[in-house]
Order: C-alpha cells, then sequence, then structure tokens
C-alpha cells in the first residue's frame, strides 16, 4: 500500500544534494593542486578514503543502514576537513581526523542527518585536542617551501601594483588552509549551491552582514586580524550545512546572524585560528533550538509575538554567555577538556538513547 | 515560498472531451461528505436513469441518483467502500422529471434543486453545494471561480474552461441569482493564460461582468484557502467558512455539473475526468458516469487490471489514492484516473535540509510530525498543528529523502482523532 503523493522529482535525493557540495568544492581541490601538488590531493584522497571505510564499518557493526555509505556524505566531510588544516599536516592526523569526523561527528548521533554538529569541524577539533604539538605549531603553516606555484600577479594591465596583488590575492594566493587558496572560487561554488537550492542565502547573507557590521561599531576594529577565505569558506560550506543549521528560514537568518557576531567576539577575545570554527560549532549546538523558537507562523494562525520575542531573548543570552565561556576556556588553553566531556557525554547518549531509534529515519 | 512542479497536462489539456462507454455494472459511491448516504432502493428493485437511490439529512444533505437504468444487485453498507452496485440494461430510460424554465426559479427554488441534485463540490472535498451557497443573509462581495487544476496531469477542468464556456458562465449567472457577489473572479493559472480572452470574450457575449485572476503555477495553487489569498489577499485559517468572509469560492466542475442540472435537468449522475499517466495508452478529458469502476476504465483504454507494475490512481499524483480493488468508483469528487509507473522509495535519514517547510503552503514543519509520530507524541504533533495540515502532498514530494511524511501525517492524525 503506497501513500500519495506518486510523483517525484527527477534526481532530487540526498546522493544528488551531496553529489552538488562535492562539484561546487572541486574547484577548491583543484587550487589546491595547483598550489601544493599532488601532496594536497593524496591527503584529501586520504581523508575521502579513511571517512568510507569508516563508514563501512560503522554501517556493519551499528547501524546496518548500507546505503548511507555511499550517499555522498561521508567524502563531502573529508573534503572540507582537510580544506581547513595545512596542506602539511602529518597523514596519519588526517587519518585520524576523517575517521573521528564520521565516528564522533555523525555515527555516534544516530548517521547522516541527526548530528547536531558540522561533522568536518569535529574531526578538526579531534585533531587539535589529540595532536596538539604539531597542530597549534607555527612551523604547520610554514608551507612555502612546498609551493608549486607560487601567486603572481595576474593582472598584467593594471597600473598599480597594490591593486594588482590585492586583486590577484582574491583568486589564487597560496597561504593559509587546503581550501583558503581562492576567495573567487569559493564565491563560485557558493553561487553554484544557491543557484541549485542547496543552500539559501539566509545564512551566509546574516553572517557576513553581521560580522563586517560589528567592525564599524567597534574601534580598533580593524587591527583584529582573521582571514577573508577562511571566514568565506566557514559561510558558505560548513555554517550552511544541512543537519547542523536550523530548517525554516527565520531561523537561518537569526543563526547566520549569531556565527557573525560570534566569530567577532572570539576575535576580539583572542581566539586565533580557531574562531569560525568555534563559531560555527557553538551555534551547531543550539541550531535545534532555533528552529523551534523560530516556527513559522502557521497559516491564519495569530503569532504570540510577547513570547516569542522573549524566547529569542532568553536564546541570545545563552548564546553569548556560552561565548564567554569558550573564551575563557581558549585563554586558559582549557578547549581539549570540553572535547573529552564531548565525547564521555555522546557515547553515554549513544548507547541509552540514540542507539535505539537508529532504524528511525529522523 | 510555493513550489512549481511539472505540469504534465499537455498530453490531455487539448483533446475535447469524449464520452467513455457505460460500464455494464456500476458502483455507486455511499461515502458523502461527513455522514454517509442511506440507500432508498433495495436489492432487485429495478431502477431509471436519473433516479434517486440514497440520500443523508440534515445540514450536510446529500443524494446519489443512478447514471443508468438497470437493476440494483447488491448493497454493500460494510465494505471498504459502501455501494450500491446496478447492473446496467443499457436501455438508459430515463425518470420523467418536472422543471420549471431556469428564468423562473426563485433562491429557494435554485438551492432546492442543487440540494436534490445531489450536487456536491468537484474538486475532492465533495463539499454539500447547496450549504455553500445557503448564506443565510451574509453579504458575498466575492465569488471565486477556481480553475487552477494545480495536480500535474489533471486537465478536466481546463477542458471544461476551454470547451464548455457557455455552460460553465450559464451556472455563474444562476448562482449569482441566490448568492449576490458584488464580484465574480476565475482564478487561472498563468500556464493556462491563453483562456483568459476566451473567457472574457464568452462572458462579454452572455453580459456577465467577471475578472480574471493569473496566479503562479505553483502547488497547492488550487487549495481553497490558497487561492482565497491569492485572490483577495485574505489569510483565513483552516476550518473558517469562507463566506463568513464574505467569500463563495466554486469549482468550475461543479459549475458545470449545475449547468447540466438546470438546462438538461440532470443530476450530477456523470462528471468530466482526465485519464492519463506514463503508462495510459489512451489519455485525454473523459465524460463518466459517477459509479464507473476503475476497471471499466482501463479496459475502455485498452489496458489489463494490474496492480503489479503500474500504479492506478483516482484523483492527481499529489492528493490522490492508489486503487488496489478494480471496482472502485469514480465519485463526486475523482478528478481523473492516472496509470503510472510504481513509485520507487528510497528511503534515507532526513537530512534536516527543511525543504518541506519551505513548500508547505500551510507553513508547518512537516519534519517534525514524522519524529513525533514515531515517538506517538501526541501533545507535541499538537503543538506542531498537526490538524493545520491539509494534506496536499508537498512536502512528500520534494523531500529528498523519503522521509515518510505523509505516513506520519496520516498516523498522527488518527493519534490526535483518537487522543
Amino acid at each position: 500500500m503506497s501513500l500519495n503523493p506518486y510523483i517525484k522529482p527527477k534526481f532530487e535525493t540526498t546522493t544528488t544534494v551531496m553529489v552538488d557540495v562535492i562539484i561546487a568544492l572541486l574547484p577548491l581541490s583543484i587550487l589546491s593542486y595547483i598550489a601544493y601538488g599532488m601532496q594536497a590531493i593524496q591527503l584529501q584522497l586520504l581523508a575521502i578514503g579513511v571517512a568510507l571505510v569508516t563508514e563501512l564499518i560503522s554501517a556493519v557493526l551499528v547501524t546496518k543502514n548500507y546505503r548511507s555509505i555511499l550517499d555522498g556524505s561521508a567524502v563531502v566531510t573529508a573534503l572540507l576537513m582537510c580544506f581547513t588544516i595545512s596542506p602539511i599536516t602529518p597523514w596519519y592526523i588526517v587519518a585520524f581526523g576523517a575517521a573521528s569526523a564520521i565516528l564522533f561527528g555523525k555515527i555516534v548521533w544516530g548517521g547522516l542527518g541527526k548530528n547536531r554538529f558540522n561533522p568536518a569541524l569535529v574531526g578538526r577539533e579531534f585533531m587539535a585536542t589529540f595532536f596538539p604539538v604539531i597542530m597549534t605549531s607555527a612551523g604547520i603553516w610554514a608551507t612555502t617551501s612546498y609551493i608549486q606555484t607560487p601567486a603572481t600577479h595576474l593582472f598584467p594591465g593594471l597600473t598599480s601594483d597594490y591593486l594588482n596583488s590585492y586583486l590577484s590575492g582574491l583568486v589564487y594566493k597560496t597561504s593559509g588552509a587546503m581550501g583558503e587558496y581562492s576567495i573567487v572560487a569559493i564565491a563560485i561554488g557558493g553561487l553554484y549551491l544557491l543557484i541549485r537550492n542547496r543552500i539559501s542565502w539566509h545564512i551566509p547573507f546574516a553572517l557576513l552582514a553581521v560580522f563586517f557590521a560589528c567592525f564599524w561599531f567597534v574601534p580598533d576594529g580593524d587591527d583584529l586580524k582573521f582571514s577573508l577565505a577562511g571566514v568565506l569558506l566557514g559561510t558558505i560550506f560548513m555554517a550552511t550545512d544541512m543537519p547542523s543549521s536550523p530548517t525554516n528560514t527565520n531561523g537561518k537568518l537569526y543563526y547566520g546572524g549569531m556565527i557573525g557576531l560570534v566569530t567577532f567576539l572570539l576575535l576580539l577575545g583572542k581566539v586565533s585560528y580557531e574562531y569560525m570554527s568555534f563559531s560555527i560549532l557553538i551555534l551547531n549546538g543550539f541550531s535545534r533550538f532555533i528552529s523551534l523558537v523560530f516556527k513559522p507562523k502557521v497559516w491564519g494562525q495569530p503569532l504570540d509575538w510577547q513570547s516569542r520575542i522573549e524566547q529569542i531573548f532568553l536564546l541570545t543570552l545563552a548564546i553569548l554567555g556560552v561565548t564567554l565561556a569558550v573564551i575563557s576556556l581558549d585563554y586558559y588553553h582549557m578547549i581539549p577538556y570540553l572535547v573529552y566531556v564531548y565525547i564521555v557525554y555522546i557515547i553515554f547518549k549513544f548507547n541509552f538513547s540514540f542507539l535505539k531509534n537508529i532504524s528511525n529515519p529522523i | 515560498m510555493l513550489m512549481h512542479i511539472p505540469s504534465l497536462k499537455s498530453k490531455t489539456k487539448k483533446t475535447s472531451i469524449t464520452t467513455l462507454e457505460a460500464s455494464p455494472f456500476l458502483y455507486m459511491p455511499l461515502q458523502a461528505y461527513k455522514t454517509p448516504l442511506k440507500p432508498l432502493v433495495n436489492v432487485g428493485d429495478l431502477v431509471l436513469k436519473n433516479e434517486k437511490i440514497a440520500k443523508s439529512n440534515g445540514v450536510f444533505a446529500g443524494s446519489l441518483h443512478s447514471p443508468v437504468s438497470g437493476k440494483i444487485i447488491a448493497i454493500e453498507t460494510e465494505s471498504e467502500f459502501p455501494h450500491i452496485k446496478i447492473e446496467n440494461d443499457f436501455l438508459d430510460t430515463c425518470i420523467e422529471i418536472n422543471s420549471t424554465s431556469v428564468e423562473h426559479l426563485t433562491e429557494e427554488e435554485i438551492l432546492e434543486t442543487i440540494k436534490n441534485f445531489g450536487i456536491e463540490g468537484s474538486g475532492g472535498a465533495k463539499f454539500p453545494t447547496h450549504t455553500k451557497y445557503n448564506t443565510q443573509q451574509k453579504n458575498i462581495s466575492h465569488f471565486i471561480i477556481n480553475g487552477a487544476e494545480c495536480e500535474p496531469y489533471l486537465s478536466a477542468d481546463y477542458a471544461v474552461m476551454q470547451q464548455e464556456t457557455e455552460a460553465l458562465l450559464k451556472a455563474i449567472q444562476l448562482v449569482q441569482k441566490v448568492i449576490k457577489a458584488e464580484k465574480i473572479t476565475f482564478g487561472i493559472e498563468k500556464q493556462h493564460k491563453e483562456l483568459q480572452s476566451h473567457l472574457l470574450k464568452n462572458a462579454k457575449k452572455l453580459n456577465i461582468s467577471i475578472q480574471i485572476k493569473l496566479l503562479p503555477n505553483t502547488y497547492p495553487q488550487g487549495g481553497e484557502l490558497q487561492l482565497i489569498k491569492a485572490v483577495t489577499g485574505k489569510e483565513l485559517p483552516k476550518g473558517s467558512i469562507p463566506a463568513e468572509h464574505g467569500i463563495t469560492v466554486s469549482n468550475v466542475g461543479t459549475l458545470w455539473a449545475i449547468y447540466e442540472a438546470f438546462y438538461n435537468e440532470q443530476p450530477y449522475i456523470e462528471r468530466i475526468i482526465t485519464i492519463s499517466g506514463e503508462k495510459a495508452i489512451n489519455r485525454g478529458n473523459f465524460k463518466v458516469a459517477i459509479g464507473t469502476p476503475v476497471s471499466h476504465i482501463l479496459e475502455e483504454i485498452g489496458l489489463p487490471w494490474n496492480t503489479e507494475n503500474q500504479t492506478v490512481i483516482l484523483g492527481g499524483p499529489m492528493m490522490g489514492k492508489a486503487i488496489y480493488q478494480p471496482e472502485t468508483p469514480i465519485n463526486k469528487g475523482s478528478g481523473g484516473v492516472l496509470i503510472l509507473p510504481n513509485p520507487t522509495n528510497k528511503r534515507y535519514n532526513c537530512i534536516q535540509c527543511g525543504y518541506c517547510t519551505d513548500v508547505c503552503p500551510q507553513h508547518l514543519m512537516p519534519m517534525e510530525f514524522a519524529r513525533y509520530n514515531t515517538e506517538k507524541n501526541i501533545q507535541k504533533l499538537y503543538e506542531f498543528n498537526l490538524n493545520d495540515c491539509i494534506e496536499c502532498g508537498a512536502c512528500a514530494y520534494i523531500c529528498p529523502s523519503d522521509v515518510p511524511l505523509m505516513k506520519s501525517i496520516v498516523e498522527g492524525k488518527n493519534l490526535l482523532h483518537n487522543a
């Protein structure tokens, strides 16, 4: 007995959603090859391989959901994780990160879609927590001697040297993490996802608008150092991750705006390198609440503005509180303890709750 | 944001309405709005064409007439679809119906005839039309004709608007005598905009002043609440009575039945449906008798009845129902019979994409119905306004993970109903 509707759009499945994200990420992969050659590609392929094997083992041992292995989400997670790290990260750390991303970012929640946090960022935090010496050393970003194609001036017609190097830097540069070599390529990927309706404009728009508006209001904001490409990569590919972001448009606007604000606060709080990951992970934690608080107004029904404003106020307070806590923990180098707590919490939660619902689609 | 779905109407849109050969057996459906109909005949009785064979009383009174002359051979009130089975004698002997000339009918007489002739909303809800038009001194400012046939494949309403234009407009004229609306608006989708000049030209000939509202080709544009919003800007909550807001909405098919009742003295015994779908051979718009079994329709277009390698659907592909019993009849609300390939479901986990929320015309969060139906959490289902769902199927259509949303909605509503 089948229920209506009896027609479905062609080529609109979870897999096509993931394939679209992979297509949008491909240019970044190619640029990392141009910049650092096979070394970058090898790390990405390794991460994808480890992620797929982890999926396979988890499917056999835990979820019994074999279709999820090849739905493409593991590839997306592996690529995104690689795009946040240095091209000279040791291979065993990358392999460890990819396995943790799948296992602790996704499987322990009950599989794709049920994860509260972005798996790629979970993988990244696991790498930083368990390999702190290598991952936080300055040496890991000293990549100059590995560059295959140095950045040059790409616009010979331009007379101004400053303008030329600025514009060329938008198209191609060689510093930063593996996904940060071209702002133009990131923007094109984002545009593709927008056109394909894989991301909506709400999160990126609100995020960037609030983030840059903050610089207006805070004196000395110009002194804060951040990577524009990193912020953009996080905005377009991480903050918009479907499972870990809110499901309705008003919620998305708030969520994006809050990531922008929290990112700025983390920068003010001297959180270096990790400001984007932390801000997205903090908001990931609140994503479900945001979806509920911003529940759309039902057709023809009144909306209780008073209680909604109150809820938004409390929610905002909670988010800011967590942000301040993260800044303090980071100051005292205690972020790893947060990861340990997470591991213990999630294993308990998995055993006593998530495992029971593993065959439910939601 | 409402969603765009393929129209799939091009194969049947322009075909002329043809009458389908009568079936040797008819299964007259006894289901009606709210109350079931009570048979007025017994097994073994001979009935004439147009004879009343079942009725119900009260505010939502309905009645059912035989579309053929013949013999009652079974009355099933307890089966899955309660019906009266008639064996057609193919003589089409009609019952005498006394009629007054249309021009001299009073308001009461018009309403009485609509009630007596068993006219119900043909859009699917089967709401008794006399109840709708009996507005009891409420001022109706706006009479909206629902020409938005937003279900893919279906083109029966289009065919009526295109080919039975005069009948349609005369029916509107008649209804106007009762409801006296200040304004008449035809809501049609942009994909049918060629109808605009056609309708206006014919209305001018009959001296009726109508307006045409071109609606976006979105789904579900033909839902009553969505149509009212698009035409008048008023957002009525589900369950409200449009007449209380000065609005009456009628479907094109209903108006055609009204024309047949008053100008051809024929009760609601036949309607126009679309036969289409990827697996149909002979597609088109057909006039069929109410009570015609789906298996007969398939036979007429040269397809064997089977449910293994095809899915037969009564109604549209979005809101219709798959048919597994060959005797299932055409009822007054069926707009079509579709023969489609079997659905292939590839079930994944919900990825929280929010597409279902984006397309929900009632602005609900359908994924929460799936979540809380598995938990049987009645309180949460209620809090997420499951009762406001109009079951249009848009969420299940768009879901990339094939989460069983419709199943959750149907089961969840049962939970709420029994709570």
